[in-house]
């Protein structure tokens, strides 16, 4: 008798287990919280008359001006999401320069295929061979994050560029 | 006199606007104004095995109309020469903006001297006035170079504009400096003159529909007070310096008789003697040489020319100097002069390409008398 009464438990168990999951959704919409933003220097100038750097939102910004383009990421399920990878190519317009200080190196490409960090990136020379990849030949920058963002944690990554 | 000739030098180098990076402005105005710039993410994961995707937001902002100019006179000084009407200088215009804008031009005298430019400004040219190389041969053509601003010129690219004037006709005049001042002008409307650019506020958020302008020009002149950087504005300087000026010539002649088949020394003028005229022209303008002089004579009755006679750059006394076939063809004659005799009209011509301001050329050819 006690038996079969555990087995019908353990079966009961189990069914809330699966349905306590939420299915997989198939573009993940909802489970990862992604943001963006453009961000440029600007000077304000106060009453008093000092001058602050700033960095505002880019509404607008001149050939040659530095940008700072953003992500913020979060873990919205209450599932930690592994293998995350962020990219974020380089708009038109836009000249790559680096990482944002404090956020860990990230791997760029030129071609869209080949990514490495910009230190050991082969680009074709126009001679013919190859030569390293400097700033301006980049247009993907992604990260690769090694360990699973638990639920409800998140970061913020990003990169210098200049108006072209 | 010595010459220091220099260009109105213009710099127009983008001023250290805000965080202008180097390696990227270069000769290049840059993206032109009013391109959106549009970025976006996106991320991929796994949930607990199963691949998943998702983008960002869509973040954008509108490239700014970053205004630059250059403005570089062709040459320092420009020779002209007294009573010339439409004389002119030759400057180049460069639109460094990342957009088509239109040049307003606006002709000034410069009655203080420009440091640096050739010479003292001791007159002005009448009637100063701009227009811009409409047909696009660097030379001003009067009545088809009418336009008195630029229209509609694209990103990076130049075009010739002018400051035109008359020359009085006074002696004592040298040089007359003048400058040209460009002002930037809206574009966007082929054969309106735009209206002048006003530079939007940088210290307030931005209207996102509202485009920016930023004036990154430099200070054109330096350290003379006709430019100032980030103004939308250029100025170069230039000359007019008069080429040619009156001289004062004259021509004295003289003559001695060589032989006369009679006598040993002391020669007569006796029918059969050969005699020597010389022609002597004098440039008594200092430091003006006359250029292009050409002397004639004609022969007096009774006498006949010795063919092969005339003789130039020597002296009235000693003789010499170049000696000259008869022929009226120049281009087969002695290095320096040119010389000729014509029997028809018993004219003797010499030619002096220049006489010295201060100088003389004698020329010398023999007659016997018949």
């Amino acid at each position: 008798m006690q038996r079969r009464l555990l087995l019908p438990l353990a079966a009961v168990a189990l069914a809330a287990a699966a349905s306590a999951a939420p299915p997989p959704a198939a573009t993940g919409a909802g489970a990862l919280d992604l943001v963006g933003r453009v961000t440029r220097e600007r000077r304000v100038v106060a009453a008093d008359g000092t001058v602050r750097i700033v960095e505002l939102p880019a509404t607008g910004a001149a050939p040659g001006d530095r940008v700072t383009v953003t992500l913020a990421y979060r873990n919205t399920g209450p599932v930690p999401l592994a293998d995350l990878r962020l990219a974020n190519p380089v708009p038109a317009g836009l000249a790559y320069r680096g990482p944002v200080a404090g956020v860990p190196e990230p791997e760029v490409s030129a071609d869209g295929r080949l990514f490495a960090p910009l230190a050991r990136l082969v680009v074709p020379s126009s001679e013919g061979g190859s030569r390293a990849a400097v700033p301006d030949d980049v247009t993907q920058v992604r990260w690769r994050l090694a360990r699973p963002v638990a639920p409800g944690a998140g970061g913020s990554l990003g990169f210098r560029a200049v108006v072209k | 006199m010595s010459r220091f000739i220099r260009r109105a030098l213009m710099t127009g180098a983008t001023a250290a606007s805000l965080g202008a990076a180097p390696g990227i402005a270069g000769a290049q105005s840059g993206t032109p104004a009013g391109t959106t710039i549009s970025n976006q993410a996106t991320a991929t994961y796994s949930v607990n095995g199963t691949p998943a995707s998702v983008q960002s937001n869509v973040s954008t902002f509108k490239v700014d109309r970053k205004v630059d100019l250059t403005l570089v006179a062709q040459t320092g000084t420009t020779r002209v020469n007294l009573s010339q009407s439409d004389a002119y200088l030759t400057f180049t215009l460069t639109n460094k903006t990342n957009g088509t804008q239109d040049f307003l031009l606006d002709p000034d005298q410069q009655n203080i001297s420009f440091p640096g430019l050739l010479g003292s400004d001791n007159f002005d040219v009448s009637g100063l006035r701009a227009f811009v190389d409409k047909n696009g041969n660097n030379t001003y053509d009067p009545g088809v170079d009418d336009q008195t601003y630029v229209d509609e010129l694209p990103a990076d690219r130049s075009v010739a504009v002018f400051l035109v004037g008359d020359v009085p006709n006074r002696n004592d005049a040298a040089f007359a400096h003048a400058s040209m001042h460009v002002t930037v002008a809206r574009g966007g409307a082929a054969g309106v003159r735009g209206t002048v650019l006003v530079e939007a506020l940088l210290d307030v958020l931005d209207d996102p529909g509202a485009e920016d302008i930023v004036f990154a020009d430099g200070d054109s002149d330096g350290a003379a007070p006709g430019d100032a950087p980030r103004n939308g504005q250029a100025r170069a300087y230039a000359v007019f310096e008069i080429g040619d000026r009156a001289v004062d010539l004259s021509v004295v002649k003289s003559s001695r008789v060589i032989t006369d088949g009679v006598n040993a020394t002391f020669g007569k003028a006796l029918p059969g003697a050969t005699v020597e005229y010389c022609l002597v022209v004098r440039n008594a303008t200092a430091l003006t040489p006359a250029t292009g002089v050409s002397l004639t004579d004609r022969l007096p009755t009774e006498t006949s020319y010795v063919a092969g006679s005339l003789k130039i750059g020597g002296t009235c006394l000693l003789g010499g100097g170049e000696a000259q076939d008869d022929d009226a063809d120049d281009a087969n004659d002695a290095r320096v002069f040119s010389g000729s005799y014509d029997p028809a009209t018993r004219t003797v011509t010499a030619g002096v390409p220049t006489v010295p301001g201060g100088g003389s050329v004698a020329a010398t050819f023999r007659v016997t008398i018949n």
